[in-house]
């Protein structure tokens, strides 16, 4: 057989040179987005009009935010508004009462659809998220926890913050490998989720009637009441992980293909996926701190996007792009619809989440895709 | 072993021989430097016991080398460490003289590919999709694209004989066509070492011997092979080197005329047999003795149908 190539033969498993490789070594084809030498991403057309679209109805619901309601401030004086040129009822709408409450909806459904991508392409399962591991679950303890032992003394955000990262701290120890092995991930966040679970459910019924009652709110994840240090607090987080997640993003897809396969081609992927577990716990702690467990929204939007986009990949951008139009819909909704006044949002995105998903399933079912 | 071996500077000229495209040959190639991959007393374990022990083993650059053993007797463990997913416990594996370890990872895999028992697929990933991130070792953090993708794809397209369904979806493929997408692939990453694990397994056998074909009509045009294959006489007539592991060494090695005998079949896989010309090829052929298919234990004596061995007891329970 061929004892191989000598120094100066030209390996015949590479592509022979051919002039349309000569030409196609000047200039990136179309769709690959390059700067000098040093920068060429491949960009998908149908991937940008997606975002556009998604971005154009984030705006719209924002729009919509503003202007509806009794304290809707008119269409025509919005930008005026908004520009800090106005005065009296609408100065207020935009300042405290609907301003910074939609500014973290915006960030807060950014950082849990980016938490929610994460956790999927890692756990290669569609439901994986942070309620999964028992982030959320942790918070309400937290949180609850906090209101029984020290009721008044340290904001419940605070408690849910602690809660949050004490029950990923318990499932990192619990798995034996960290966040690297998704499967054993998921089985202790399951546990302690059920601990958490029972915690909080039972500071439900120990504390005072009328302290249960915005503990409940809590737990189910509101955006009532939000003022601008939520607001720094949740776009501090937003913009501090995604940065990283995109360093992450080409590794995570390779790593999609299988630990052996990704190690094969150069990746790394035992370390990407505790990157990633870390920025979606960031992420996700961050985002229930500000407003509570608002379920639904890491599961959900990833799938819509991926459904969206109908590329391959973790498509966190995108999934970012949609968590954050979900929650101001839902949010629109708590503050619009007249069931109750303010209840809480992610009572909403569980209902418009839950139904968008399964109207998806349902049409791809019946095509037979799934 | 590797104490000596020369700094990773000295490496390029050693490694970029086989891409004179993108860099002069170089002009002198140190004497008697060993090219291609070598274990030198190489422990591998998975944090337990060990699973293949100091194993020391050259591949043949150049070769189709399949290697062959028992379930459970370490090869695919040896083909990771050969792809440098495990780190020996002791020894080394060494890529034309150079510790494997100290290659940078992409760098690693601009030289050699794996294609592992079972890859994932990415839902909704067309071939040409799939093919392209082979690409990956030959890009950077912010350069996700390189001059050289088009052709390498195209050029792995058209060696699998997919580029007429390069559009369609690998989940709509048959599962010949699928394990050709994935040779692509790994054709796409342009290395000069291919490393495949178990490549036929799940295949209805046209497949197997499609897939074989291939890796042959590769290794001719100069790509060195190194598979893991669980039937004996594909791996006889396709390869030109036989590496016969048992228990987590080496048992035999060489070419597969000389290796395979009818005792070496006894010895490491417990089963009697003769060994026949394969009418055509004339590579050898294993032909099981019919009564050893009951007996799972090594048997006793002369062919199975003699003195009773250690497969008796089982033997005998059967009705």
């Amino acid at each position: 057989m061929n004892a191989g190539p000598g120094g100066d033969a030209l390996p015949p498993i590479r592509p022979p040179a051919t002039e349309a490789a000569a030409r196609s070594r000047t200039a990136p084809p179309a769709g690959v987005v390059a700067f000098g030498s040093g920068f060429a991403l491949p960009v998908r057309r149908a991937a940008v009009l997606t975002a556009v679209g998604v971005l154009l109805l984030t705006v719209a619901a924002s729009f919509a935010t503003f202007t509806m309601g009794r304290v809707g401030i008119a269409p025509a004086d919005l930008p005026a508004a908004l520009t800090g040129g106005a005065s009296g009822a609408d100065a207020f709408v935009v300042e405290r009462l609907r301003g910074p409450r939609l500014v973290v909806a915006l960030a807060t459904g950014a950082a849990l659809g980016l938490s929610g991508a994460l956790f999927q392409s890692v756990t290669r399962n569609p439901l994986g998220s942070p309620d999964v591991i028992g982030l959320a679950a942790g918070a309400g303890a937290g949180a609850a926890a906090v209101a029984l032992l020290l009721p008044g003394q340290v904001p419940v955000s605070l408690g849910a913050l602690g809660g949050a990262l004490a029950a990923m701290a318990l499932v990192y120890v619990s798995t034996g490998t960290g966040f690297r092995n998704p499967a054993r991930l998921v089985v202790a966040g399951i546990g302690v989720a059920a601990m958490s679970t029972a915690l909080t459910q039972y500071v439900v019924y120990a504390v005072e009637r009328d302290k249960a009652a915005a503990l409940t709110s809590y737990v189910n994840g509101s955006l009532a009441a939000k003022d601008w240090s939520d607001a720094t607090v949740i776009w501090a987080v937003l913009l501090l992980a995604a940065p990283l997640t995109a360093l992450i993003a080409r590794q995570l897809e390779i790593g999609e293909m299988g630990d052996e396969l990704a190690g094969g081609l150069g990746a790394d992927p035992a370390r990407t996926k505790t990157w990633a577990v870390l920025l979606a716990v960031a992420l996700s702690a961050g985002a229930v701190t500000v407003a509570g467990p608002i379920a639904f929204i890491a599961l959900t939007a990833p799938q819509i996007a991926k459904r969206l986009s109908r590329g391959t990949g973790p498509h966190l951008f995108l999934a970012a792009l949609v968590g954050a139009l979900l929650l101001v819909l839902a949010d629109l909704c708590a503050q619009q619809l007249p069931l109750f006044d303010n209840l809480p949002v992610g009572i909403y995105t569980m209902a418009v989440g839950g139904s968008y998903l399964g109207y998806l399933l349902t049409r791809e079912w019946r095509k037979g895709i799934l | 072993m590797t104490a000596d071996q020369p700094p990773p500077a000295d490496r390029r000229t050693a490694t970029d021989l086989r891409a004179p495209s993108r860099e002069p040959a170089p002009s002198r190639e140190p004497a008697g430097r060993a090219r291609g991959l070598s274990a030198h007393g190489v422990t591998l374990s998975y944090g337990g016991q060990p699973v293949v022990r100091d194993v020391s083993l050259d591949i043949p650059h150049g070769s189709l080398t399949a290697v062959i053993g028992p379930n459970g007797c370490g090869k695919s463990t040896l083909l990771k460490a050969f792809a440098r997913l495990l780190k020996p416990d002791s020894g080394s594996v060494s890529l034309h003289g150079t510790d494997l370890h100290s290659y940078r990872s992409k760098e690693a895999a601009r030289h050699l590919a794996l294609l592992p028992q079972s890859p994932i697929a990415p839902e909704g990933i067309t071939v040409r999709g799939l093919v392209s991130r082979g690409r990956f070792p030959h890009h950077t953090l912010f350069r996700q694209w390189s001059p050289d993708d088009e052709s390498a794809i195209a050029f792995a397209l058209e060696r699998t004989d997919l580029t007429g369904i390069a559009d369609l979806q690998v989940g709509e493929l048959s599962g010949g066509q699928r394990q050709r997408a994935w040779i692509a692939m790994v054709l796409a990453q342009q290395t000069d070492l291919l490393l495949l694990d178990e490549p036929t397994t799940f295949l209805d056998i046209a497949h197997q011997y499609e897939v074989l074909e291939l890796c042959a009509e590769l290794n001719r045009e100069g790509a060195t092979v190194v598979a893991v294959l669980h039937d004996l006489n594909q791996a006889a007539r396709f390869a030109d080197h036989l590496v016969v592991m048992r228990a987590g060494t080496v048992h035999a090695q060489g070419p597969p005329g000389e290796v395979l005998t009818s005792e070496l079949v006894e010895e490491v896989f417990g089963l009697p047999c003769d060994i026949v010309p394969d009418p055509r090829a004339g590579t050898p052929m294993v032909v099981p003795h019919a009564k050893a298919r009951t007996a799972l234990g090594p048997p006793g004596g002369g062919g199975g149908r003699g003195e009773p061995g250690p497969g008796t007891v089982r033997e005998s329970a059967e009705p």
